[in-house]
């Protein structure tokens, strides 16, 4: 139902924020539809929130007409979650940027939403701390939309994904009330809101202070460049460096198409007649980074890599993850578009999914570039294609639908760390039953029980399936109705 | 309907006598090994059992993907051995003897190499549960990594069996450390605490660092390099594994532990702090003990839960409500509408009934 946003109800967020910072003008209006993924919807009125206060302010009033409201970071969701439909409110949390508290002893750190991911990591440098989880937008992509998505990145290998360096946050609720669930002190009693907030994609209410977890950095880093000839090889490498009982703290692998189109973007010496190039980082103490980059230096000489090259300081270690941070960038010089995905499978099926994903590509004629975090079996497909073509775009997204069938059929995940966003939701039965659905949305509820928050993402419609009866003597193994 | 212990319960089973109970408005109670100790306000009235024992298969353990499926009785040290068998472990569990897989799960017990590698619910992949009224719910994912859907795992893991019966989960394990190593100082508490705390800023990522009224024990993994004893420390065995009668589980920031560990040691009392977790055991024998140290952790910024204990340390377990307890309430009710599972254990079940 398409929500109307009123000149009276413009007034009122005006009444809060100023008439500055409420974007209702057509134009204001079209850039806040739309994120970093393939989709548009249609924006209500944009607010842009400085305090908790205001937030709290402008959800009440949202409470009181009864609109639906989507949380807005920097907008770079991959998977629609930022993206209002039907008329919307938006309300952006962008302007609350700023580190509140350092705990260097802990360590932790109490920031606002709009802090973006690198500027927290370059903030606690000089204590020797960094904010572990790195998405690849990092420059770009804040905390709150890392809490919302629960991000990961390369070096989330060892270190773990967004839920794990997220000690608490303070959150506005669908009706205005402010709680602050968790924080520094370590297992709060009950149960843990906090957990489940991280990844909930602004579906529960909206993060207006983030306590996270910090980490100090690795004495001694090293970081490795190896070729391939074969993607199989590479797969191999990856497979034997996990099962050896080393986990690098990061493990990344570009196919050679990606490679021939970052190379020809930042110029990092990058071979050009690899099939594959695995990108793998050991870090910790000299003696441990020694011992580790052995093991993963001879796996892959065994597996058949052509080169291998050591970075010899930071800034050729620089270099080699601009190389693979700026690869979605990259893939302008391909085609003017891509539709990205995040399925994560079992590492050991790796190879044979990409050789799946290959024949996808050229079946359905299309250019499919490899980039991933091959550590954790995190694949990302990326489709170039240009928009402006109805026809490829139709095998685009037949395309898309195949790549996940195929990880889905070798026990896979829908999403690794992108989330589900506008652009999953409808693949979500494929990995939960009807049940899982329905507790799912029960548990949403609990949160949100009118609905409002980010409304028609991550789950299907009809995933609620009221009480459902059933007899127990109908039930099968495994299932359920 | 007692299910006797060591049954083969089937899931299909336990969906049926839960939605039974619910309807009957029956009380149940979960059981696993036992090792748990008491927690929760004390039960009155009768409780059905329900016993996890015989739900103790491994489903898969895939090692070249560092990955287990079992089923939540699975008993912890069978599950260890089975693991260590192919080089791995699952590093995040402590090792209480009689303890299953989801009797660690329910209460969210984290090991004591929790600084290095991070708490148990870390290590939950995908969960299975059996809701209070019978349905089967798997929310997670198989795969190491995975946001496909609600982070339903992390409310199940520490729940205290109040939303349903753990039938199976996937772990994400870590290969077995080649080598480690335990050193151990003696002398007073804000000595040592300091010079735990000086471990903890120069050694890179220690697994464990304990302190307790007298001793202080670090434990160290790595490569031969690597184990040599912190200065002002000499080799020694791991600590005993720290147990009482009546136990309090404190959680304060990790930067207040130091402090409040020698605020303990000149009250007498006993304890073991995890240092930089900010995790610290503590024996009470009495209710004024207990609030006591619930007041010192809540000046620091925490919290400080009864874990073990007769029944009269047992009517405040928790302390001050956390924000956030209408949710909670919500939750339970979505779990587990008629609130049969385990009385008392769920932090919202009203003081009192029944």
């Amino acid at each position: 139902m398409r929500t109307v946003i009123t000149p009276s109800t413009i007034d009122r967020f005006r009444t809060i924020v100023g008439s500055e910072r409420v974007l209702a003008e057509t134009l204001e209006r079209l850039v806040y539809a739309k994120d970093a993924s393939m989709n548009q919807g249609e924006c209500g009125v944009a607010v842009l929130c400085e305090t908790t206060a205001e937030v709290a302010a402008c959800m009440r009033v949202a409470a009181d007409l009864g609109l639906p409201v989507v949380p807005r970071g920097s907008g770079t969701s991959l998977a629609g979650s930022a993206i209002p439909l039907d008329g919307s409110v938006v309300i952006s949390v962008a302007r609350m940027g700023r580190v509140l508290s350092v705990d260097a002893d802990t360590p932790c750190a109490w920031v606002e939403p709009g802090v973006l991911n690198l500027d927290l990591t370059a903030a606690v440098d000089h204590l020797g701390l960094h904010y572990a989880p790195d998405p690849s937008s990092q420059a770009a992509c804040s905390i709150g939309g890392n809490v919302g998505t629960n991000a990961g990145g390369p070096h989330c290998l060892a270190s773990g994904v967004t839920s794990q360096h997220i000690l608490g946050m303070e959150v506005v609720l669908p009706d205005g009330q402010v709680l602050t669930i968790g924080g520094p002190a370590p297992d709060p009693p009950g149960l843990d809101l906090r957990g489940f907030l991280v990844g909930a994609e602004g579906t529960l209410g909206i993060v207006t202070k983030v306590c996270v977890r910090l980490t100090r950095n690795p004495p001694v880093v090293r970081t490795l460049l190896v070729d391939f000839t074969s993607l199989t090889a590479a797969g191999a490498a990856v497979r034997d460096i996990i099962a050896k009982g080393v986990i690098p703290a990061a493990m990344e692998m570009m196919d050679r198409t990606m490679t021939r189109a970052v190379e020809a973007f930042v110029h990092a010496g990058l071979p050009l007649d690899a099939a594959a190039v695995l990108l793998v980082e050991v870090d910790g103490t000299a003696a441990q980074v020694a011992s580790d980059a052995d093991v993963v230096e001879a796996i892959c000489r065994e597996s058949g890599a052509s080169n291998i090259r050591v970075a010899v300081d930071e800034a050729e270690r620089a270099l080699f993850w601009k190389a693979r941070k700026n690869a979605f960038g990259a893939c302008a010089r391909i085609a003017p578009n891509y539709y990205l995905h995040d399925c994560v499978v079992p590492r050991t099926r790796l190879v044979e999914v990409l050789a799946a994903i290959e024949e996808i590509a050229s079946r359905n004629e299309l250019v499919i570039m490899n980039v991933f975090h091959a550590g954790d079996g995190n694949l990302h497909p990326l489709i170039s294609f240009d928009r402006r073509d109805d026809a490829q775009v139709t095998r685009v997204l037949r395309a898309g639908h195949e790549i996940i069938e195929v990880c889905m059929r070798v026990g896979g995940t829908l999403s690794g760390e992108h989330g589900i966003g506008m652009e999953k939701r409808d693949f979500m039965p494929m990995q939960f039953g009807v049940a899982d659905l329905d507790a799912q949305a029960r548990s949403r509820e609990a949160f949100d029980p009118e609905g409002r928050m980010n409304p028609r993402k991550v789950l299907p419609s009809g995933s609620k399936c009221g009480d459902l009866i059933f007899s127990p003597d109908d039930l099968p193994e495994g299932t359920w109705i | 309907m007692d299910l006797d212990p060591g049954t083969h319960v089937d899931r299909v089973e336990l969906c049926r006598v839960l939605r039974a109970a619910s309807i009957a408005g029956r009380h149940v109670r979960i059981a696993g090994g036992g090792s748990g100790g008491h927690r929760g306000r004390r039960s009155h009235g009768h409780a059905d059992i329900v016993s996890t024992l015989g739900l103790d298969r491994t489903i898969s353990h895939e090692p070249a993907d560092l990955v287990a499926t079992v089923e939540a009785g699975v008993p912890v040290a069978r599950l260890q051995d089975e693991l260590a068998a192919h080089g791995q472990t699952w590093i995040h569990a402590p090792s209480i003897p009689g303890s299953t897989v989801g009797g660690l799960l329910s209460r969210a017990a984290s090991g004591h190499r929790r600084l290095r590698y991070g708490a148990l619910r870390d290590s939950v992949l995908q969960i299975v549960v059996v809701t209070g009224d019978g349905r089967l719910v798997s929310a997670g994912g198989k795969t190491v990594k995975g946001v496909a859907g609600y982070d339903i795992p992390r409310l199940v893991v520490g729940s205290n069996g109040a939303l349903g019966v753990i039938v199976e989960v996937t772990l994400k394990l870590w290969p077995m450390p080649r080598t480690s190593a335990w050193f151990t100082a003696r002398g007073g508490t804000a000595e040592l605490a300091d010079l735990g705390e000086a471990v903890r800023r120069s050694i890179h990522q220690p697994a464990s660092i304990l302190l307790g009224p007298d001793r202080l024990d670090v434990e160290l993994i790595g490569p031969d390099a690597d184990l040599l004893a912190p200065a002002g420390m000499t080799p020694d065995q791991a600590p005993p594994v720290f147990g009482a009668a009546g136990l309090l589980e404190i959680g304060v920031p990790a930067a207040a532990l130091p402090d409040l560990a020698v605020r303990l040691a000149r009250r007498e009392y006993a304890f073991q702090a995890q240092l930089g977790v900010g995790t610290c055991l503590a024996a009470i024998d009495d209710r004024s003990q207990r609030d006591e140290i619930r007041a010192m952790a809540i000046t620091a910024g925490g919290h400080a839960v009864v874990v073990d204990g007769p029944d009269d340390l047992r009517d405040d377990p928790w302390g001050p409500p956390p924000a956030g307890m209408e949710i909670m309430c919500r939750l339970k009710a979505a779990f587990d509408p008629a609130g049969i599972l385990n009385r008392g254990q769920f932090i919202g079940d009203p003081v009192g009934t029944r």
